[in-house]
């Protein structure tokens, strides 16, 4: 006992040592990030931290604000032709640039100009096309004509503005250095971007400026060392902010004293992909089997917590979420059943009909949380019923080229995020982008068809829940569910509102209590 | 004049088989990552990418070319002194500016752990040198905690600090640690240090380094000059460590090797943004100008330290120009 205690004293005593060899952030507002920003400009900011990230140092002529309304950022004002051909912007004045250089119409031109150059690659370029000509007109005003009548043409306008003096013409390269010495107009410069960790500082010539002073993004890939520095003192030190909690780290914080839970809007929900090449799996009855056998609430609250257990391609939250869908209950025996009807017949444990064995590679991508213990739990399920599956882990980059190019996979847990609503047209069209489960049932892409020409949102929204019980009948994935997302902040930061999918939004509003 | 021709000839053979192994290096390095699943195209570009887009970016990144042309490619541009850019990691950078800095900070973590085990090893020799009996009871239990594996001793401190800190160290109440959770990004010295610890204390490093000076130190002191010395009255020590400063340097540089490959997974493991931490952060998501220009540099190193111990060697024993170094 008189040991451990010096040894705790001792401890105790370096800590004191190693604390004045420390550099403080202590007023700083920091927050962990699972991955690392790709890049800050914000054209090839793919992911969700360079969205977060960007979204603090760069403007958009517009935002949408707290209400939901669109409002002027670098624009002052706007005005829409009354054929809604043609939109005219007033740009705020006495901007200036992190780097002091004045902004101008001419930056916003140059932007437009630059996302729609075809040397400029990047993947939302499509979110341009509708421009058919951007027009300087004196330094503050600018006119943007369409290539067709748009209905609020204002709200296009949220795309970030980037320098038009740190390019050397209008075919931006992935590559460029600005992509870590990004100069916004934004609330926050960047100050220092290492590998791990990007420092930015107050723009105090923001025409609103922040009221926080610093902010501080650490890559900490690990979600419990997160959590972990949440709890160091309630955000006093280590983090002020995690930006998604993993729900069953959520009862942690529910009566905590320091943290709050801030819930957020995200649209994401997960699945088990189906290969339809493989044979089995193309039939529906081992697809309907497999998802009757499993049992997906007692997996979401052993391994995630809390969340909606779905019955099709949308969110609970989700305009085309049909509720009347009747949720297909777990149940082993039903599932044999069906399997023995169709003549799969159990040898060895496992089930085969003719030369068909239901014996599947599952391949995982190891820095999907929880994969592990998910897969673990669908495997001892699944063997209940005579279904082998055998797990591939495969590191990011190799499950990227396994699984959606070479296609070399017959299931698969993933996640679908999307940026407000769900489209899912690329996911289920038989041609569509994202279509990596070679799935094609031509009703589907006939309701697909005729939803993407839909006269209005009504008849739009009706074909997406009509999509809906099409697709929980034929099961082209194994539908999960979607996870109550919150966000862990320290009560000392106030004024808390967190914008969807952006996040960041209206930071400048935030503050940090002493 | 014969001796500094021979100097020359030993010297200017090493540089020769130094570039060659370069080049063997490189070129096993290259081809394993571009043959490895996956690509830096695909690292950056979200699902759906249209295809003509991915065609454009592997242009561009220098993909588009097969692995044995690519690597020739490559190995021109890198004989000029261009390691090319980074295409994930350090997007927007030279691979020369993001490398150098972070090798320096692990050559400076490797080279000053070796020194302070040599450091401890050298003092912990001097005292077990004379008594056997002491010795067995100093050894027995160093033996036993030197010789775990790195990354073990650096996953042991770091959740043992952690923990220490997580429970005993309230910042309300009295200070605050910025360097916590050790692992955390930080710009404190504590995570080099206790990194240090960690490749001091592990992998029979200094448990070699003991055992080779002690053996040394036995062998010298009941050598027969060293006898004669001390039957003269005079202080033997003088004599003891000009004689030991040969099998010192030699190894230092047997050794750095060693500790170079540990100091890759004790970076990550602390989060300490040198070398090996951007090799690992590079190699998973396949930038391969990166994973090639870190590598080398570390090639580069462990040649060059090799070179300097064979020079050192060859000046202060004249035998070793016979033996070709």
């Amino acid at each position: 006992m008189f040991v451990i205690k010096s040894i705790q004293k001792g401890l105790f005593g370096l800590c004191l040592v190693l604390a004045t060899a420390s550099v403080s952030h202590a007023q700083a507002f920091a927050y962990p990030e699972d991955t690392r920003p790709s890049s800050l400009l914000p054209f090839f900011a793919d992911d969700m931290s360079a969205v977060r990230m960007v979204e603090l140092v760069f403007d958009g002529l517009v935002f949408k604000n707290k209400r939901g309304d669109f409002q002027g950022a670098l624009a002052k004002d706007w005005t829409v032709d009354p054929d809604n051909r043609g939109i005219r912007f007033i740009l705020r004045d006495g901007v200036k640039w992190h780097d002091g250089r004045p902004f101008s119409a001419e930056d916003v031109v140059f932007t437009v100009n630059a996302a729609k150059n075809p040397k400029t690659i990047f993947t939302g370029s499509g979110k341009f096309n509708f421009i058919a000509n951007a027009k300087v007109e004196g330094r503050n005003r600018v006119y943007f004509s369409f290539r067709r009548p748009i209905t609020d043409p204002h709200s296009r306008f949220v795309f970030k503005i980037i320098p038009k003096h740190k390019f050397n013409g209008t075919a931006i390269n992935r590559r460029d250095a600005f992509s870590r010495k990004p100069i916004g107009t934004g609330p926050y410069r960047v100050t220092r971007f290492t590998l791990r960790q990007i420092t930015l500082e107050v723009n105090q010539d923001y025409w609103s400026p922040a009221r926080i002073a610093r902010v501080v993004m650490q890559h900490t890939p690990d979600k419990a060392a997160q959590v972990n520095l949440l709890q160091y003192s309630g955000g006093k030190a280590g983090v002020q902010a995690v930006i998604f909690l993993p729900p069953k780290n959520i009862p942690l914080f529910e009566n905590s004293d320091t943290i709050a839970l801030e819930p957020y809007h995200t649209v994401s929900w997960w699945y088990v992909a189906f290969n339809h090449e493989n044979k089995a799996l193309g039939d529906p009855v081992v697809r309907n089997a497999i998802v009757t056998a499993i049992d997906r609430d007692e997996l979401l609250q052993a391994n995630l917590g809390r969340g909606d257990i779905l019955t099709g391609p949308f969110t609970e939250a989700s305009p085309f979420y049909d509720f009347d869908i009747e949720m297909r209950e777990p149940d082993t025996d039903q599932a044999s059943d069906m399997l023995q009807k169709a003549g799969y017949v159990m040898k060895d444990g496992v089930r085969s009909k003719g030369k068909t064995k239901l014996a599947f590679r599952f391949v995982l991508d190891k820095e999907m949380p929880e994969q592990q213990s998910l897969f673990l739990g669908i495997q001892a399920q699944l063997k209940k019923v005579g279904i082998q599956v055998d797990p591939l882990y495969l590191d990011h980059a190799a499950y990227k080229e396994t699984v959606w190019k070479r296609e070399k996979y017959d299931l698969t847990l993933n996640v679908w995020s999307f940026e407000e609503v769900e489209d899912v047209r690329p996911l289920f069209h038989s041609s569509g982008s994202l279509n990596f489960i070679n799935y094609n049932n031509p009703k589907v892409d006939q309701l697909l068809n005729a939803a993407q020409s839909a006269a209005d949102y009504k008849t739009y929204k009706r074909q997406m829940k009509a999509l809906h019980g099409l697709v929980h009948k034929d099961l082209p994935y194994m539908f999960l569910w979607s996870l109550d997302v919150y966000s862990g902040i320290s009560k000392r930061v106030r004024k808390v509102f967190i914008a969807p999918y952006y996040y960041f939004t209206t930071f400048r509003e935030w503050e940090l209590k002493r | 004049m014969n001796r500094l021709v021979g100097f020359a000839g030993v010297v200017s053979k090493r540089v020769a088989s130094a570039m060659a192994l370069l080049v063997g290096a490189s070129s096993i390095i290259y081809l394993t990552v571009r043959m490895a699943p996956g690509n830096a195209v695909d690292a950056i570009t979200p699902m759906g990418t249209p295809e003509d887009i991915k065609q454009q970016l592997a242009v561009d990144f220098g993909l588009n070319e097969g692995p044995i042309i690519g690597y020739f490619s490559w190995l021109s541009r890198a004989i000029q002194g261009d390691l090319g850019d980074s295409l994930v990691v350090a997007m927007g950078s030279r691979v020369v500016d993001e490398a150098l800095p972070a090798y320096w900070i692990t050559l400076r973590l490797s080279a000053v752990a070796l020194l302070a085990c040599l450091f401890i090893a050298f003092l912990a020799a001097l005292a077990t040198s004379h008594h056997q009996r002491r010795s067995g009871l100093i050894a027995a239990p160093i033996y036993f905690v030197t010789t775990i594996p790195s990354f073990i001793m650096a996953v042991f401190l770091i959740h043992g600090i952690n923990s220490f800190v997580r429970y005993n160290v309230s910042p309300d109440v009295i200070f605050t640690l910025d360097w916590y959770a050790l692992g955390q990004p930080s710009d404190s010295i504590v995570p080099t240090l206790i990194g240090g610890l960690a490749l001091v204390l592990s992998d029979g490093l200094f448990v070699d380094y003991l055992n080779a000076l002690r053996a040394e130190l036995i062998k010298l002191k009941t050598s027969q000059f060293i006898m004669s010395v001390r039957s003269r009255g005079a202080s033997i020590w003088p004599h003891i460590i000009r004689n030991l400063w040969v099998p010192l340097v030699a190894g230092y540089a047997a050794r750095l090797p060693l500790v170079l490959s540990s100091v890759v997974i004790v970076e990550k493991i602390f989060g300490i943004e040198g070398a090996g931490f951007l090799l690992i952060e590079a190699a998973k998501v396949r930038d391969l100008p990166m994973v090639v220009g870190v590598s080398l540099l570390f090639t580069m190193t462990i040649i060059a330290v090799d070179l300097l111990a064979s020079i050192v060697r060859i000046v202060t024993d004249p035998r070793e120009v016979a033996r070709g170094a």
